[in-house]
């Protein structure tokens, strides 16, 4: 992975920024889906609680993971070759399932 | 396992993980621009993910005047699996497309769509039917 100041990819049409943005827009929809979570605390009570974490990690993961990522995909644009990013696709996915599955075992519950 | 990987542009790749060899085998990278296309359809998939569970997690609540609660149980539940599949889908998608650029294949359809647009229609009918009778 590159370090430094990211090198100037030189594509007019701003892949890594645009890829950026939407890694921005999950991490936000996650935030959002965070605080609607604890908004229902009271209805479901602490078992809920489980659903933030997970979501809120996510959303964690992906602010902490932004810089490198997209200094990385900028310095891959500029020599043409960027690897898929399967880890970071799959970590996502996962979260999304685990969120759903504690989803209905809360309403089953509850 | 054949991997008749080449380098594409001056900067050769680093060499790949484990896991992509084994789920991503064969062909060559992509255009990188066609990579990053994909990985952002696949965050657009799991935005929409996030906001079936959300909508699962808060019909409990919002519909406890509207609907008996079995209805409401089984709405919620539906919302919360259509979520997990969907997040689960948007990553096997998001392989197979992958898939299928190294290998200069066509893309494949995506088989959730229809079923996403039939799990919404059947809800807002729902919907529907109890606002009518209440």
């Amino acid at each position: 992975m590159a370090s430094g100041a990211p090198r100037p990819h030189g594509d007019p049409g701003l892949q890594p920024e645009r890829t950026a943005l939407a890694w921005g827009r999950t991490m936000l929809a996650l935030v959002t889906a965070s605080a609607f979570f604890l908004r229902w605390l009271p209805t479901y009570g602490p078992a809920i609680l489980m659903l933030p974490v997970v979501s809120g990690g996510a959303a964690l993961a992906i602010y902490l993971t932004q810089r490198s990522r997209y200094r990385a995909r900028s310095h891959g644009l500029a020599g043409e070759s960027i690897e898929a990013d399967l880890p970071a696709v799959l970590w996502t996915a996962v979260a999304g399932v685990v969120l759903g599955a504690l989803g209905i075992a809360v309403v089953v519950a509850g | 396992m054949t991997n008749s990987e080449q380098p594409r542009g001056p900067a050769a790749p680093s060499p790949r993980g484990r896991l992509a060899e084994r789920l991503l085998p064969g062909g060559e990278e992509p255009d990188p621009r066609f990579t990053l296309a994909n990985e952002r359809t696949f965050l657009a998939w799991i935005r929409t993910s996030l906001a079936l569970l959300a909508g699962g997690i808060a019909i409990e609540a919002f519909t406890s005047g509207l609907f008996i609660e079995p209805v409401r149980k089984g709405l919620a539940i539906i919302l919360l699996l259509m979520g997990m599949m969907l997040s689960g889908g948007a990553a096997v998608r998001w392989l197979r497309v992958e898939r299928s650029m190294r290998n200069k294949a066509p893309l494949p359809l995506p088989f959730f769509v229809p079923l996403l647009a039939g799990a919404g229609a059947l809800a807002a009918a729902v919907v529907l039917v109890f606002i009518l009778m209440r």
